[in-house]
């Protein structure tokens, strides 16, 4: 690796290049290209899936009618919203520069953006699960990735947050699922409007002292912005956005819940089995709210509830199996909802 | 891969009956002359964090030792799943492209990853690491030096 951490603000980008140029850029570090902190912000707003996540997952209506550009990055992570209101930034190194260990190198790469949070004046901390935090709220949503040789972490600085569209384009067809996980939204996403320049500037220091290179300004290379052409392409074709997981693949994997993860340890799920229904929030592995629906319970919904409400997810079957078939139908649709692995 | 020689090593599992990339944390199991089928061991799955998703290259791709043959995205970082051998991808496991967390809950059975042929069947496990003696030692070796960096947890 050379000594130089290039700098590149790519300003405000299309929707298709805010992705398709940091994109070029982790082909290019890979094939030899410096380490490079870049920004972008959109021009538009749109919305971008994780490499993994299917496209089913979005209101594909809604977005349509909204004139919300759907695209999908190499990263991981969930469905998020993209606006003129967040400053993204990716940090990306070759990979024999990090750890082999994926947490650690994690950590590595997030770590400056605190002290960066921190130097314009944000109390951020990055918590045991690696988000960015000011108290329990999520300040930087992230994603990363390693892409041929290149690794890339990707953030954001909030300076505002339509938590409400950031709802409104995910695909859920159970209205209070809706409500309740735009109340998630509200508490635990937080924008965190500081001075973008500052914080640009902020971030080049942290980076450059935390991997002992030295910042400079810097732009695409002609490799680079050979890839980026390429890119376009790519990631404007149906069958790049459709993803790894097509409908009607064998491999295609039925989704047992619709699950939402706000940040770490805080999300909602609904689901049902056998004409049981269950819609709930759970924050740090428990039953915040529930909403429950059994034909056979007439109207003892409310004690059912009640009963599950404020215990652990892992407690949830014991608690229902006193409710007799109506709590095992509830109980097992509970038992579709897997967090870890949203 | 009947009784597949399970042992516990500091806590952790590994088959002794098939060979290891220390690197990649990939097991090798020969299923015939030319074939192979291809897992990662408790230890590489344990670093890697909840496993959220996997996906492989299309079946009949051509397999190279040290680069790609898939993806695993865990705690929102997507990240290459190393070839431990160059050859042809014959069979992708479909139960873990479903549920990723099979291969967490059985890596060594039925949470194996793909199967391939050899493009060489004599010299292509050479330089991977068999002799059950030097397998745990290597993994002991692994699992002491990951408590050391904290990576797991003791």
């Amino acid at each position: 690796m050379t000594d130089e951490l290039r700098v590149i603000d790519f300003g405000h980008s299309s929707p298709l290049r805010s992705q398709t140029l940091w994109h070029a850029v982790a082909y290019g570090v890979s094939a030899g290209a410096p380490a490079t902190l870049s920004f972008v912000r959109p021009a538009e707003p749109y919305v971008c899936l994780g490499y993994h996540r299917d496209v089913a997952e979005i209101d594909l209506d809604y977005c349509r009618t909204n004139r919300l550009p759907l695209l999908r990055r190499m990263v991981g992570g969930g469905p998020v919203y993209l606006d003129q209101g967040q400053l993204f930034f990716q940090i990306c190194l070759p990979s024999r520069s990090l750890p082999a260990i994926r947490s650690q190198a994690l950590r590595r790469l997030l770590e400056p953006a605190v002290t960066a949070f921190h130097a314009v004046g944000v109390p951020a901390v990055l918590d045991d699960e690696l988000e960015i935090c000011v108290g329990d709220r999520k300040i930087c949503g992230h994603g990363a990735g390693q892409i041929e040789d290149g690794v890339v972490v990707c953030g954001n600085l909030i300076e505002t947050f339509d938590h409400e569209r950031a709802t409104r384009v995910l695909a859920l067809s159970d209205p209070v699922h809706r409500e309740v996980t735009l109340a998630l939204m509200r508490r635990f996403v937080a924008a965190t409007p500081v001075d973008p320049a500052a914080f640009r500037a902020a971030m080049a220091e942290a980076y450059s002292s935390a991997f002992g290179l030295s910042g400079a300004p810097g732009e695409l290379s002609g490799i680079e912005r050979k890839t980026l052409t390429d890119l376009d392409e790519r990631f404007s074709s149906d069958g790049w956005l459709a993803g790894t997981r097509r409908s009607g693949e064998a491999t295609v994997a039925a989704p047992r819940a619709r699950q939402i993860k706000v940040r770490a340890g805080i999300w909602t799920f609904a689901a049902t089995y056998d004409g049981a229904r269950v819609t709930a929030s759970v924050v740090r592995g428990r039953i915040e709210q529930v909403h429950l629906y059994d034909r056979a319970l007439n109207g003892s919904s409310r004690e059912v509830e009640r009963a599950v409400t404020g215990i652990g997810l892992h407690s949830v079957a014991q608690v229902l199996a006193g409710f007799g078939d109506p709590g095992r139908r509830l109980a097992t649709a509970f038992a579709t909802a897997d967090p870890g692995r949203i | 891969m009947e009784g597949s020689a399970l042992v516990q090593v500091a806590g952790f599992p590994v088959a002794l009956d098939r060979s290891y990339h220390a690197e990649s944390h990939m097991w090798v199991f020969r299923t015939g002359l030319a074939h192979v089928r291809i897992g990662m061991d408790s230890l590489g799955l344990e670093t890697s964090g909840t496993l959220a998703q996997l996906s492989f290259a299309p079946v009949g791709s051509e397999l190279t030792a040290g680069r790609p043959f898939g993806q695993l995205e865990a705690a929102k970082f997507v990240g290459p799943l190393i070839s431990p051998v160059t050859g042809t991808l014959l069979a992708v496991n479909d139960d873990v492209v479903t549920d990723a967390s099979l291969a967490e809950r059985d890596p060594y059975e039925a949470g194996w990853l793909i199967d391939a042929s050899l493009d060489d069947p004599f010299d292509e496990l050479q330089g991977l690491l068999a002799d059950p003696a030097a397998v745990s030692a290597w993994f002991a070796d692994k699992i002491a030096e990951y408590r050391l960096q904290g990576v797991i947890s003791e």
